[in-house]
């Protein structure tokens, strides 16, 4: 088997071999290596798929033999019935034993591959839990879902087609020829195999120019896809300024380019099979031609040359697989690399080895000194000292970018501190369990994100056998019982990519209502009430006071009449504290505060057509 | 593009489809035919080759009579017909390859007329990515669809035809029994389809759910671990992997059963038959065995093209539903108003009216409501209103981007559906709240496609809207490369490299849709004078957010839910002391004292 390797790979190389072709041999090596956890943990699998491999290649050894045979039978006139009969069922029993076997084999290893690629996906998955927000900014959803999809299907290939086509080719090139030399003569082998090298080459030199060209025509169908893709983005200006003929003759220009980048392609491409079919017929020729003059000098007979033939013919195969392997290995092992690194990437934030795993209650201390985003050097937030009592509403206003989110999120540990700390009820959120501390906090975020499901399962997202009159009570509080009862399914609706599209506000509320349905001991909205008219804000506010005796509630607005009756009010800018008090308090003195409430008395004024005053 | 997946044409669409794509040939026949030919020949010289073999071994070989001429004859016979098969299909798989590239080009270049000329409403309601994935991504799945058919129906169905029809010439009786062989192998791919196919959509199916819950677990993972969902999304995600990888397990079954080793088990009984026929033949008569030998090369060839045609049914189906979501986009009757009548009115005072104008979107609810008002020649009629008020449904209209339904627009008179689209892109220039910059240069994005515009004429309208200073100040001028979407500009940049491009044209009506977008103070001075002269002698219709611009204004409209609620001058506005004049307050005390 290790004399089959090196002498394929020779074969490959013929001249000094390249530094790509020795980089390719280590990458051919190595998948397969990387991959060997997979194969040992299913080893058996394996095993038995690589004896069923050899037995299937000694097994169709012997259909051409029994040809042979009768052949000599013919020529001879030995051949009687029974003869005839035996050579029959031989073949009858080839054909039936292999083909249970070879059905056995494909199960084995492509089920393994399946396998191989499910477990993949598992991991990759179970990892993305695990990861925080800081990882999500860093990588695109595109690039994640391409390691989950893209990259285990081409392992997945590597661990199916790849080990398939390398132990079939070895297994079968090296049974094939032994026969060949052993039953038939050594010498015809030698001369109708010459050629065979030539092949090898053409197939890995084709392979690359395909390779390389091809490389090429996606690049032009790269071009033309962002092409048309800022054609369409800017329609608009297309039209106004009547560009139309300029933008077809560019698009025209762009999928000619494609055209012809292709047809450079297909170029090699068509020259692939018939190469190989000259190669080939040479080789027949040559087994034709000298067998007949070994025939004539009695070294050999008609039915051992029809034989050799028809094993000829069995060699093409493993001959160009070993040509294609190279595709499949280096995709395999390319993808192998992403996918590891990804897997590779530890959680940012995760639990403190000390970690206690409580539910922390009572008063919020925050003891911030500096916070700075890891990837951005400007501070986020700076001299936050803060103190929100056990069952007190604090509300948190502030521009856009002034650091309202940002105070949430560090309460959530979507990022830690390093410089200050964070308490509730006396414990540090850094020294309880990440699960522990979630279970304290109900986070309805600004983006609120819902979920391709019913409305009933997205507000019992946080616990799945939340009762009906618990996700009802829930939505109601939230003050969108009526609207989703207006639905057709009502609380069956499937709302998301797929289902129902929901206004701004009313998926607001539904992520309201998710959140309260988690009874935490604290409720996080963030900005969550922007989409919502003022007179629904009064309700679900009132609601909220009503249902959360001796809860904290932390509320971030850019929208003052929300947290109106919030028990403490701070504004913030550029990431620190600059007013602090009651709506009564800071209203009571010109400041940021009192400026904001004038413009935004304003503001619905105007938005109300000006009427009223 | 998960829930796209899903829906797969039911099998009679399908026979329409492909139909219709078929008929993209049509224009090709000649290269069609011609293709077809070479094929033919080569198919021949090919299956001629054992026939060679045949011819040695039986009259030459057995008898051990070898005649120097004839040896040399069928030794270059022989390799002469396999160059020549090599050579001919070297030359027709590249036509074939280039045929199919050709009509793709022809079913691009016909959707991306198509998409021009398609109303834009068509483009508010499609997502950009899935537009441009029918014009690149569905046409490649239907090239792929256009090679398979070529290369590997055509040219194996063309093979196995002359091997059968070699048969038949060697030995009639043994090719009749062979015959059997085109029935049950049809017999094996009808059940192949009919069982793998149900099994390939279940295993797509999953695909597309698992993609889908993987893009929204990754889009919602923050709410995920929030809740502490994870390990329930963890068994979720893994039961849709575990059914997805059961389906593709049972896909493995499938093909173990039915493709390549099935294939394997027929080929060795029609061996059997082929040495049953000559041994029983024995018996009573002299045998050929080169026609022995000839048979049994055949048979070895015939399975090749069979598998290969058996491994490639599933691509037709995706081809299909491409197709399919191609050929929707080209029905589609929404199309871009067009000029009515051929009296190609010309604009040269650039009056502008609106007469009792009403517009949606939607056809239920009313954006604009009977607005009427009249732009004299050389004026400047200001829209102002909160979001949502309508403002820039009125540039919609004006530019006809959108059909005028209720009421009248006229240009000088004349209303405004019987203008050329030319006329109305070359008098009306636009410029649009959001600068869009397209990849290219300076000059490239100010010229805008127009090569009949001049390098002076570029820098004359940069200097005109004062952008000249800051373009000179780049390393390489007006080639100065632009990015995706204005890149390295700042916005104010961008802007004023929008003013120019209008003004390049010197339009006689001017529509500004002014931005929201704040910049710093040196560029906004530098965009405030650039649009004084820019609305100097020339119509003008602004969509103001800043009253601060358009204090001089001739006629100021102040829109409310679709409609006008107030209109005067400034100072006139501000004397009737309402909406105007609240939002006058607004934007005062939001420069003046407000954060």
């Amino acid at each position: 088997m290790d004399y089959f390797i090196s002498d394929c790979e020779s074969v490959l190389y013929p001249q000094q071999p390249s530094l790509q072709a020795r980089r390719e041999r280590q990458a051919f090596v190595h998948v397969f290596l990387d991959l060997m956890w997979f194969f040992k943990r299913n080893r058996s699998r394996y095993f038995g798929g690589i004896v069923l491999l050899i037995i299937v290649a000694i097994l169709t050894l012997i259909p051409p033999r029994v040809v042979g045979i009768v052949v000599n039978q013919l020529t001879n006139r030995t051949l009687t019935k029974a003869h005839l009969v035996y050579a029959l069922l031989a073949i009858l029993g080839t054909a039936l034993v292999t083909y249970g076997i070879r059905y056995w084999w494909r199960v084995l290893l492509y089920g393994g591959s399946i396998q191989l690629g499910t477990d993949l996906r598992n991991r990759l998955y179970q990892h993305f839990t695990l990861m925080s927000p800081q990882f999500y900014h860093q990588q695109r959803i595109g690039d994640l879902m391409a390691h989950s999809t893209n990259d285990v299907q081409a392992i997945q290939e590597t661990a199916g087609d790849g080990v398939l086509t390398l132990v079939d080719s070895i297994t079968t090139g090296t049974v094939v020829i032994t026969t060949m030399v052993l039953t038939i003569s050594w010498k015809l082998t030698v001369i109708s195999l010459l050629p065979l090298p030539i092949m090898a080459y053409a197939v890995s030199r084709y392979g690359k120019m395909l390779h390389d060209r091809f490389t090429l025509a996606q690049a032009a169908f790269s071009d033309i896809n962002d092409r048309v893709q800022e054609y369409i983005s800017g329609v608009r200006i297309v039209r106004a300024f009547g560009q139309e003929p300029w933008e077809r003759k560019n698009f025209v220009q762009l999928s000619r380019d494609v055209v012809s980048k292709n047809v450079a392609v297909a170029r090699i491409d068509s020259l692939f099979d018939p190469t190989i079919s000259v190669i080939i017929g040479f080789s027949y020729f040559l087994s034709i031609a000298v067998g007949a003059v070994f025939v004539v000098h009695h070294t050999l007979n008609l039915g051992q040359l029809t034989t050799f033939t028809l094993y000829l013919g069995q060699l093409i195969w493993p001959m160009l697989a070993f040509g294609f392997l190279f595709n499949i290995v280096e995709r395999g092992r390319a993808s192998y690399d992403r996918v590891t690194t990804v897997l590779n990437i530890a959680p940012e934030v995760k639990d403190h080895p000390d970690a206690q795993d409580i539910v922390p209650s009572g008063d919020i201390h925050y003891q911030v000194r500096r916070f700075c985003y890891p990837d951005g050097s400007a501070k986020a937030l700076q001299d936050i000292q803060l103190t929100v009592r056990q069952g007190e509403t604090l509300g948190i206003v502030g521009r856009t970018g002034a650091g309202k989110t940002t105070l949430m999120r560090l309460l959530l540990r979507e990022f830690d501190v390093a410089d200050g700390d964070i308490e509730i009820g006396g414990h540090s959120i850094y020294q309880v369990t990440l699960r522990g501390l979630r279970r304290a906090i109900a986070y309805a975020s600004q983006d609120n994100f819902l979920f391709s499901a019913t409305i009933a399962e997205n507000i019992a997202f946080a616990n799945p056998d939340a009762s009906q009159a618990a996700i009802e009570r829930n939505a109601k509080i939230a003050d969108v019982h009526q609207d989703i009862m207006r639905f057709p399914n009502g609380y069956r609706t499937v709302v998301g990519e797929r289902g129902v599209s929901l206004s701004g506000g009313q998926k607001q509320r539904i992520s309201i209502a998710r959140a309260l349905l988690q009874d935490a001991e604290i409720l996080l909205l963030d900005d969550t009430l922007s989409a919502v008219d003022a007179q629904t804000e009064t309700q679900i506010l009132d609601e909220l006071k009503k249902n959360r005796v001796g809860r904290t509630t932390l509320i971030a607005t850019h929208r003052l009449s929300t947290v109106e009756h919030a028990d403490q009010i701070i504004v913030l800018e550029q990431g620190t504290i600059v007013e602090r008090g009651t709506h009564q308090s800071l209203l009571a003195r010109p400041g940021r505060y009192y400026n904001m409430y004038q413009r935004q008395q304003l503001e619905s004024l105007v938005e109300q057509g000006g009427e009223g005053r | 593009m998960s829930a796209e997946l899903l829906n797969y044409p039911q099998p009679s669409q399908n026979r329409g489809i492909f139909a219709r794509l078929l008929r993209y040939m049509l224009p090709h026949r000649g290269k069609v035919a011609l293709s077809l030919t070479i094929l033919l020949v080569a198919t021949a010289t090919d299956v001629f080759q054992p026939i060679l073999i045949k011819i040695f071994i039986d009259q030459y070989l057995i008898p051990h009579h070898f005649p120097e001429n004839v040896m040399v004859a069928l030794s270059v016979g022989y390799m002469g017909l396999v160059v020549t098969t090599s050579g001919l299909n070297v030359f027709q798989l590249l036509l074939f390859q280039m045929l199919a590239l050709e009509i793709i080009q022809t079913l691009r270049v016909e959707l991306f007329d198509k998409i021009q000329e398609t109303a834009l409403s068509f483009f508010d309601q499609t997502p950009v990515g899935v537009l441009v994935s029918r014009i690149t991504n569905d046409t490649e799945a239907i090239l792929d669809m256009f090679m398979t058919v070529l290369s590997t129906f055509v040219q194996n169905i063309t093979v196995l035809a002359g091997i059968l029809i070699a048969m038949f010439a060697l030995d009639a009786r043994l090719a009749t029994y062979c015959l059997v062989l085109v029935p049950v192998i049809a017999g094996v791919m009808i059940l192949y389809r009919r069982i793998s196919n149900p099994v390939f959509h279940q295993s797509r199916q999953q695909l597309a759910r698992q993609i889908a819950k993987l893009n929204e677990s990754l889009q919602g993972m923050l709410v995920i671990q929030s809740m502490r969902q994870e390990s329930r999304l963890k068994r979720e995600f893994g039961e849709i992997n575990e059914s997805y990888r059961r389906s593709r397990f049972r896909n493995t079954q499938i093909n173990g059963l039915l493709l390549r080793p099935l294939m394997d088990v027929i080929y060795f009984f029609v061996l059997m038959l082929v040495l049953w026929y000559f041994g029983e033949r024995s018996f009573a008569d002299f045998v050929n065995i080169g026609v022995l030998y000839a048979f049994v090369t055949y048979l070895s060839r015939f399975f090749e093209p069979v598998n290969s045609m058996l491994q490639r049914m599933n691509f037709f189906q995706q081809a299909m539903v491409s197709a399919e979501r191609v050929f929707q986009i080209l029905d589609n009757p929404l199309l871009a108003p067009k000029p009515v009548g051929t009296d190609d009115p010309v604009i040269c005072r650039g009056q502008v009216t609106f007469d009792d104008v009403s517009f949606s979107y939607d056809g239920v609810s009313d954006v604009l409501k009977h607005i009427s008002f009249t732009a004299e020649p050389g004026k400047t009629v200001a829209i102002v209103g909160h979001t949502g008020s309508g403002k820039s449904s009125i540039v919609n209209l004006l530019m006809r981007f959108y059909p005028v339904e209720h009421g009248r627009i006229l240009i000088d008179g004349t209303d405004l559906k019987t203008f050329s689209v030319q006329e109305l892109r070359s008098k009306i220039g636009l410029v649009l709240q959001d600068p869009f910059l397209f990849v290219g240069n300076i000059a490239s994005n100010i010229r805008l496609g127009n090569e009949k515009i001049t390098d002076a004429q570029v820098e004359a309208a940069a200097q005109f809207v004062q952008a000249d200073t800051f373009i000179r100040r780049l390393p390489e001028g007006y080639h100065a490369p632009i990015g995706e979407r204005g890149g390295t500009l700042s916005t104010g940049q961008r802007q004023l490299i929008s003013f120019a491009r209008t003004m390049v044209t010197d339009p006689t009506i001017l529509v500004l849709d002014e931005a929201t977008a704040s910049v710093d103070t040196e560029t906004e001075d530098a965009i405030q004078m650039a649009l004084k002269k820019m609305r100097h002698g020339r119509t003008t219709i602004a969509i103001a957010h800043r009253l601060s611009t358009i204090q001089d204004a001739d006629l100021i409209l102040v829109l409310h839910h679709g409609e006008i609620v107030e209109r005067g001058s400034h100072q006139e506005l501000l004397a009737i002391g309402g909406l105007y004049h609240k939002m006058y307050l607004l934007q005062q005390g939001g420069t003046r004292d407000l954060i």
